[in-house]
């Protein structure tokens, strides 16, 4: 979908029309782009198109979810008034979880940072569905850890919504359009290491100078593409899928089975001790999973 | 400017279309790293054209059609996006243009089948400058007014004459700038860069010259010689000193890159030439921002009151 930017009462009404579209089609789980209630390039419109979690637009958006479930974007904004990307996951009729935007590029074209705080919690969701949801948007996949947090968590399904703006033409590109060719590599990646399925929704259209290049995926748990969305084009695209294929790639790639998060969790309270020059064993010791003799003893220079 | 010894940026010679009376000679010299896709370059500033102006609640546009690649260019893309017949071109010689320059309009005009429209600015521009002798309104000083000074009053002459078709004609102005020219700062203030909107400027001039070839921009066009017209014989490269595909080589590899000036010097520019393009490009710095305004109140627009310039309400 192409949101209007700013114009939450239009975007509720394509959201509900797709929905309904969506639900005659026999889909149980509907996925909109980042920021598809209001646009995304806004700027000081944020804080006019910002909504609480429990505001009535969007719970009537919820009311016409019964019997499916839906993932959709909008401006948050917190009892204390901080402003929020946030993806919410709407089911049988109520706004079940909001995931919010953890990464907030503020580099390049991006400004996000200016305008928006950035969450803090990553959590999977329990869904109709059978299976448990990771919920992410656009940025928050440009850090490996998101996903593989989701996937550790239980997720078997990995949600993320973007409003990605194309650019890099060069030829070189597989597609034409460097932004979409790195987005596929990394979906792919994702979905072979975290063994899950990952669903990517991008939107389309132009907000001031930017054009958003769709191309939305589904990527099955062993890396390959179950469905690619043409690049700009609109559209309400219905995938099947077939949880069972989680179960069988895990079966006979046990990726998940052997990660060691432990070890990689002592090894972060290491590099963060170091990072900060405070002395690596007392920063380690409540870890608990110290090897004997595998930790530098005293501390570090402030700033070596 | 480049060795050109490098054989990894060596340019390639795109296919010459199978009608070329000289298919032994490529239509423009397209360097390696410089190669788009056309087709999603196309799609992109055509939807862009489409947005701009339905965002701002028009239908129609116009733009000044010099019978050179970029305007004709984005004639074409313009024409794709609303209806030829919802685009106005409006050719503006002056009385030393070169013919050439109008028959390459009419060239587009035709092949489009878009509306023209045609402003001869000679009685302006002599008006202030003065001809044969007689001071005009510029003054006694205007009348030895160096090739500089009248080139620029042309260019604004010929913003004025569009801006006020614009109004007669009910559309938004389309921009004809490249990215070459606007970093280089080849163009005139408030003149030929003055537009609503310009679906072109991110494209360099050999990147122009590759959708010019792929959307059927007459291979007069697209051959002859970048020039301003502003005075006869002139053109762009000799008046530069840079050949197109060098200096977009050089920028390229500068800007979008960033590369130092040792990486470029590596890899074969040379380094005066290297000194030279970022002299211009930092001495144009005005040309591409608004107009500073003192920071005195609690919001300043462009610091901090910010909004899309299509915010809802704001089409007309």
């Amino acid at each position: 979908m192409a949101p209007r930017l700013g114009v939450v009462a239009d975007n509720l009404a394509t959201h509900r029309e797709a929905l309904s579209a969506a639900r005659a089609g026999g889909a149980g789980l509907v996925v909109f782009p980042e920021l598809g209630l209001t646009g995304y390039q806004l700027q000081d419109l944020a804080a006019e198109v910002a909504m609480r979690a429990d505001d009535s637009r969007l719970l009537g958006l919820a009311a016409e979810t019964k019997g499916l479930s839906a993932v959709v974007s909008f401006v948050e904004e917190a009892a204390d008034h901080r402003l929020f990307i946030s993806a919410a996951l709407l089911e049988d009729g109520e706004v079940r979880f909001v995931h919010r935007k953890l990464f907030l590029p503020t580099y390049g074209l991006f400004d996000e940072r200016r305008f928006f705080a950035a969450g803090d919690r990553l959590r999977t969701v329990d869904s109709r569905l059978g299976v448990k949801l990771g919920l992410a948007v656009c940025e928050d996949f440009w850090h490996l850890a998101v996903p593989e947090t989701l996937a550790l968590d239980g997720a078997q399904i990995l949600i993320n919504v973007s409003s990605s703006p194309g650019r890099d033409l060069a030829a070189v590109h597989e597609v034409g359009l460097g932004t979409a060719a790195s987005w596929r590599n990394l979906m792919r990646t994702y979905a072979q290491l975290t063994t899950s399925f990952v669903v990517f929704c991008n939107r389309v259209g132009m907000d001031e100078t930017i054009s958003f290049w769709g191309g939305s995926e589904v990527i099955g748990p062993s890396g390959e593409a179950v469905f690619t969305a043409p690049l700009f084009d609109e559209g309400l695209h219905f995938v099947d899928i077939e949880l069972g294929d989680v179960r069988r790639e895990r079966i006979g790639l046990p990726l998940l089975r052997d990660e060691r998060p432990e070890l990689h969790l002592r090894e972060l309270r290491r590099i963060l001790a170091e990072r900060a020059g405070i002395p690596v064993n007392e920063a380690t010791e409540s870890s608990g999973g110290a090897e004997p003799g595998g930790l530098e003893t005293g501390g570090l220079e402030p700033g070596r | 400017m480049s060795a050109g010894s490098d054989s990894r940026h060596d340019g390639v010679a795109p296919r010459v279309a199978a009608d070329s009376p000289d298919q032994t000679e490529p239509l423009f010299e397209l360097p390696a790293e410089l190669a788009i896709d056309a087709d999603v370059a196309r799609r992109v500033m055509v939807g862009f054209i489409r947005n701009q102006l339905r965002q701002a609640g028009f239908n129609h546009a116009l733009l000044g059609l010099s019978g050179g690649i970029d305007s004709a260019l984005v004639a074409f893309l313009a024409a794709e996006a609303i209806g030829p017949e919802n685009l106005l071109c409006v050719l503006m010689p002056y009385r030393t243009s070169s013919p050439e320059s109008v028959e390459h309009a009419m060239l587009v005009v035709d092949q489009l089948g878009c509306v023209s429209d045609t402003v001869d600015i000679s009685a302006i521009v002599d008006g202030y400058f003065g001809r044969d002798g007689a001071i005009g309104a510029g003054g006694l000083g205007a009348v030895d007014a160096a090739p500089l000074r009248r080139g620029n009053f042309m260019a604004r002459a010929r913003m004025c004459s569009l801006y006020d078709r614009s109004v007669a004609w009910g559309g938004l102005v389309v921009g004809t700038g490249n990215k070459t020219e606007s970093l280089i700062g080849y163009t005139t203030l408030f003149g030929d860069s003055a537009c609503a909107f310009n679906p072109i400027g991110d494209l360099y001039k050999s990147q122009v010259r590759q959708v010019a070839a792929a959307i059927g921009v007459p291979e007069a066009i697209i051959r002859k010689a970048p020039s301003a017209d502003l005075w006869p014989g002139q053109t762009d490269e000799q008046e530069a000193g840079f050949s197109y595909p060098e200096l977009d080589r050089l920028l390229f590899w500068m800007i979008d890159k960033r590369r130092t000036d040792d990486e470029l010097e590596a890899m074969g520019f040379r380094r005066q030439a290297i000194e030279r393009v970022k002299r211009l490009v930092a001495v144009s710095e005005f040309k591409r921002q608004v107009p500073p305004v003192a920071k005195l109140g609690p919001r300043t627009t462009g610091v901090d009151y910010l909004y899309p310039r299509r915010r809802p309400g704001s089409a007309r």
